[in-house]
């Protein structure tokens, strides 16, 4: 290591490392909870605003950026799958080295792409993504894991940009008191939003959708 | 021993392959066996042993030469030696060769080392064979390495070392094969695509795309399965040569 | 040694190997590899051959060598184009992030997309580490990585496997040392390009190879 080496230059905010391209925006959450169906939602109803492609990392290669072919109208240069090795959590965290190298595929075959969506493989309330791979992330849980699971944090439930919860139709069934989970999301949240959603009954997102655009409005031109 | 064959092939009068070089010392003779094939003859028992061969092949531009042997080569252990029995082949290839000797059977007990350097130029086209059976009858495997370096004007193709038998660190059940068989074929031009012939696989054999050619590789406990599951893979149409 | 040579080889620099079984997943598959005795052999056999071409390859990388046709005899020693795809994805996660970690005029007189062997002589050259350092990292993660993949896949118990790594440690030493004085090793094995291939065109993969 040369002498003047200077500790300072390596060490950098989040994301600080890249400059421009299209917003990433992570999609996680517990197996089921509907992030495929999500990320199908928001490129269905963001795909004519926005230039957007999936970087999918689904246990089994090809499931996820299957359904997303039939259901977001993505064409398959669009939709890039990339193999975990049995675990979802590090490679979207801890080495996101073939999410980076899916990203930035997606980024050379498409220059003008605005939007990537990385799609977690399911994974427990302790996943969440590294801000090396994304810029926000949103974390989906469903109604039907019971109303407990806003309560019980994780950095997924309490880091994320935007908490979703999912399949709100479902809480007469399952018994889940919707506003005790809009409650203690806000508690443990610090003030960051969430969002109850049904993609059944509201197939087109457009809250989370709106949330997106947000996002992409406020960022910081490169 | 030392054995030294040189056979070197030239375009003659009306595109007829002549061979103004063909000698051999040593344990094996070279005798012509038609208009562009010649045959390696055994004239001792062996290899056995620290014996070493030589054979230099010259294939000018324009000529073809086939060089096939007459029956399989048997290695067998020295007495008192341990040292390998060695056949180096050299090819120097601006026309064609197609190099397809008899097995190699392996005695138990013996170490045997099998190595290839071949030098194609631009118009250069090779298919080289090596088919190598460890242990006779009701015997225990003998030890076989291999290695093969292909290149062309200088570049690498292929360059890799396959051992086989006990001894060898890569050689362990549950795939521990007697038999093995390896073809590789480099067609005359270099800019036929690799995806052109793909990689292809069966049970215990596999294809793989080469620059203007291929490689096959097979292997098993019978030779003549493991020939036949090699020649499965084997393009139907071989890479396509221009006339 | 230095540190840097911990670094190089830790599992969790986030160069992409994780994703990686170096054949594990397609061995279990096929029946060849099941308990840790196979385990065992499979990564004997994977550090001889693969291994010992990798160390080779990083321990001229490291000293020096002309990158490109180090690159070059790497492509020829590695005919399977799942297996060198694999290599020059890895190749490119090592890139970025020793990019970072070790900044050196050496990283640009690298092949866009280089084999991870080349890869690493560059970065363990970079790190201040000599050649001999490239070839034992390089061997060493022929085994750790795919050990691993074994753990996970077959649930087996994490201390056996540990320990199977572990008592590796003269055959990964004796590889690295032939690795450097014997100049390029090319050592194959068929059995690990058949894997690669047949796992390339599952669909149900877990892996990345």
């Amino acid at each position: 290591m040369p002498p003047d080496h200077n500790l300072d230059d390596y060490v950098d905010a989040p994301g600080a490392h890249r400059h421009g391209g299209p917003l990433r925006v992570g999609l996680g959450g517990p197996v089921g909870s509907g992030k495929t169906a999500l990320a199908a939602a928001l490129c269905r109803t963001l795909g004519e605003e926005f230039d957007l492609a999936v970087v999918t990392n689904d246990i089994y290669t090809t499931e996820d950026a299957d359904f997303l072919r039939r259901n977001a109208v993505l064409p398959d240069d669009r939709i890039e799958a990339v193999q975990t090795g049995c675990c979802p959590h590090t490679a979207i965290r801890d080495d996101i080295t073939a999410n980076l190298d899916a990203v930035e595929l997606l980024e050379a075959r498409h220059p003008g792409l605005e939007l990537v969506f990385v799609e977690s493989g399911g994974d427990n309330l302790t996943a969440s993504f590294s801000y090396g791979l994304i810029d926000v992330q949103i974390f989906v849980l469903d109604v039907a894991g019971g109303d407990k699971v806003p309560r019980k944090g994780g950095p997924g439930v309490t880091a994320a940009d935007l908490l979703v919860v999912n399949k709100t139709d479902l809480a007469p069934m399952v018994g889940a008191d919707l506003d005790v989970m809009r409650r203690d999301s806000a508690a443990v949240r610090g003030g960051k939003p969430t969002l109850l959603i049904s993609l059944r009954d509201e197939p087109t997102a457009a809250a989370v959708a709106d949330w997106v655009r947000e996002q992409i409005r406020v960022r910081v031109p490169a | 021993m030392r054995t030294d064959v040189e056979i070197v092939a030239r375009r003659g009068p009306g595109g007829r392959t002549v061979l103004p070089v063909l000698r051999a010392t040593g344990q094996l003779a070279v005798r012509r066996t038609g208009a562009t094939t010649v045959h390696l003859v055994a004239t001792a028992f062996g290899p056995l042993g620290g014996d070493d061969a030589t054979i230099r092949i010259v294939v000018e531009e324009g000529a073809t030469l086939g060089v096939l042997s007459v029956a399989a080569a048997i290695a067998l252990p020295a007495r008192g030696a341990t040292t390998p029995s060695v056949q180096r082949i050299e090819a120097d290839v601006e026309g064609s060769l197609d190099l397809r000797l008899e097995p190699t059977v392996v005695a138990a007990g013996a170490h045997h080392r099998a190595e290839l350097v071949a030098g194609l130029g631009p118009h250069g086209q090779l298919t080289v064979t090596d088919q190598v059976l460890l242990g006779r009858a009701g015997e225990e495997p003998g030890r076989w390495t291999g290695t093969t370096r292909i290149e062309r004007g200088g570049r690498p193709l292929l360059h890799t070392t396959v051992g086989l038998g006990t001894g060898e660190p890569a050689w362990l059940p549950p795939v521990a094969p007697r038999a093995y068989v390896s073809t590789v074929h480099i067609a005359e031009t270099v800019h036929i695509a690799e995806e052109e012939v793909g990689v292809a696989t069966g049970q215990d054999a596999v294809r793989l795309p080469l620059p203007g050619g291929w490689v096959t590789t097979a292997w098993g406990a019978e030779l003549h399965r493991v020939v036949r599951a090699a020649a499965a893979l084997a393009p139907a149409a071989p890479v396509r040569v221009p006339a | 040694m230095t540190a840097a040579l911990l670094t190089l080889a830790d599992s969790r620099l986030p160069a992409g190997g994780h994703a990686h079984s170096g054949g594990v997943e397609q061995a279990i598959a096929m029946g060849v590899l099941t308990d840790a005795g196979s385990l065992t052999t499979f990564l004997r056999r994977r550090l001889a051959t693969s291994g010992a071409v990798a160390a080779g390859l990083a321990a001229a990388a490291c000293g020096g060598g002309d990158l490109a046709a180090l690159d070059a005899e790497a492509d020829a020693r590695t005919p399977s184009p799942a297996l060198r795809a694999a290599s020059r994805q890895q190749g490119r996660g090592l890139v970025r992030v020793g990019r970072r970690a070790w900044p050196s005029a050496a990283w640009d007189e690298l092949p866009a997309l280089p084999h991870h062997a080349i890869a690493l002589g560059v970065a363990a050259a970079a790190g201040g580490l000599g050649p001999r350092d490239a070839a034992q990292a390089a061997a060493y993660l022929s085994v750790s990585g795919p050990a691993t993949a074994a753990q996970r896949l077959l649930a087996m118990d994490p201390l056996t496997v540990a320990a199977i790594t572990a008592r590796l440690a003269p055959e990964v030493d004796d590889v690295a040392t032939r690795a450097v004085a014997d100049g390029l090793p090319a050592a194959t094995d068929p059995l690990l390009d058949l894997l690669a291939e047949v796992h390339a065109t599952r669909k149900d993969r877990i892996f990345a190879s």
